[in-house]
């Protein structure tokens, strides 16, 4: 008992001090229930809020430390959930985690059985047809409309290919050739465009 | 540096981290639009509309999709403001509280020609599911020419009979495909609507395809 108390990291300096007194008393016998006295007297003295322990670095208990230190990285965690609760979700910007198309079928991303299917992200194939083109990419609403983020490959036999994971609903995108040149998707239906007068394609995606 | 110090440093910095972690959430990311003018006129254009409680990603991604199509800097401020005000118009339509995705949807509609009032009854037949699918499929016929009174009919129905999104989804892609391959909007809506809805159990959904919902039955 008197071990555990010695190595308390939480031991208050004034109790110590009773305790110290108490033993250079000459001729002093422990009496345990004058003992129990003491202390509850000192217990009974009116304490420093948390506040000013905080905040009075004199008085900054090794417990406080622990509980400011517990504070911020409490605080940095709530912020940081914060931030990504603000933020465009990987939902709402699919490609940003699945790095430059491959022409790979993302199966992960449709053997997710438990999530809610009106919301996951389907892996989607787009195709275009052009022999001549150096570089061809993919432009649209998931995308943000960044040129080059989203490049297409090429197969053999002139068909350029990616297929990215969209979520479920109406998707407006066009192909960047070449850097600059913008063509609407020949295979899909057509998407007008009030804003800025430049057709584009559209494709309803939903889990199948 | 006593460990007192260490400790009020390191609750400062976290605090610091916090706020600037919020603000660079917020803050608008420099759009690549060469007219400075017409820049600073989207951004304060943005910041109008995060203000107003409104989300900019969708104001963001109207103008990159602006910078990407060449357009003026002049069309992009005026693109990012229509599509400000149709976010705010869906959100006083979708209310009380739509989701992202509901406002862009109904953004989407109202560009196509959906009429405004259709936007309130399709959260009507849905008050507490996320109507951003019905809204897409609306806007995808109408787009391909089926009459926005028929098409928010068929949805409706569909909506309130217990279809699913996905289900509502299937409608739509399969109207696309038939309308390419030829068939009349009106005539490939009704025939998927209804292929749908053979497969929902609600007494409502039986209700609408036995042959006594074309009128009342002669009583006996």
């Amino acid at each position: 008992m008197s071990e555990s108390f010695e190595q308390d990291p939480l031991r208050d300096p004034l109790i110590e001090r009773v305790r110290e007194t108490l033993r250079s008393s000459p001729g002093a016998k422990p009496d345990a229930a004058a003992m129990g006295r003491v202390l509850q007297a000192v217990w009974a003295e009116p304490r420093a809020s948390f506040w000013r322990r905080l905040t009075d670095p004199l008085r900054m208990t090794t417990f406080t430390r622990l509980g400011a230190a517990a504070v911020a990285g409490a605080a940095l965690f709530v912020g940081f959930l914060w931030r990504n609760a603000v933020t465009p979700s990987t939902a709402a910007s699919p490609l940003a985690a699945t790095g430059p198309a491959t022409g790979e079928y993302p199966v992960q991303y449709a053997s997710d059985a438990a999530a809610d299917p009106a919301t996951v992200a389907v892996p989607t194939q787009f195709v275009f047809e052009n022999a001549k083109a150096k570089q061809v990419s993919l432009v649209g609403d998931f995308n943000d409309w960044k040129a080059g983020e989203t490049p297409l490959v090429k197969l053999e036999s002139g068909l350029w290919t990616a297929t990215v994971p969209l979520p479920p609903g109406r998707h407006v995108y066009a192909f960047v050739l070449d850097g600059t040149l913008l063509v609407a998707d020949p295979r899909a239906p057509k998407a007008g465009d009030a804003d800025y007068g430049r057709e584009g394609s559209v494709v309803m995606v939903f889990a199948r | 540096m006593s460990m007192n110090r260490v400790v009020s440093s390191l609750v400062a910095l976290a605090l610091a981290g916090v706020s600037a972690s919020a603000a660079f959430a917020q803050g608008p990311a420099v759009l690549p639009i060469a007219d400075v003018k017409a820049r600073q006129a989207v951004e304060r254009e943005i910041s109008r509309a995060a203000a107003k409680g409104l989300p900019t990603q969708p104001l963001i991604s109207k103008a990159m999709e602006g910078v990407t199509k060449q357009a003026s800097g002049e069309r992009i401020h005026s693109a990012v403001a229509s599509q400000a005000r149709r976010l705010e118009q869906a959100r006083d339509l979708l209310a009380p509280s739509p989701t992202v995705a509901e406002l862009v949807a109904g953004a989407d509609a109202l560009v196509v020609g959906v009429p405004a009032s259709m936007l309130k009854q399709i959260r009507a037949a849905w008050p507490r599911q996320s109507v951003a699918m019905p809204l897409d499929v609306l806007t995808e016929l109408v787009a391909r020419g089926v009459p926005a009174k028929h098409a928010l009919k068929q949805i409706t129905t569909l909506m309130v009979a217990g279809a699913t999104p996905t289900q509502i989804a299937g409608v739509g892609a399969s109207v696309q495909s038939d309308v390419a391959s030829g068939l009349a909007p009106d005539a490939a809506l009704e025939v998927r609507a209804r292929g749908v809805m053979s497969l929902l159990p609600s007494p409502a959904a039986q209700a609408l395809l036995a042959p006594s919902s074309r009128g009342p039955r002669a009583p006996r």
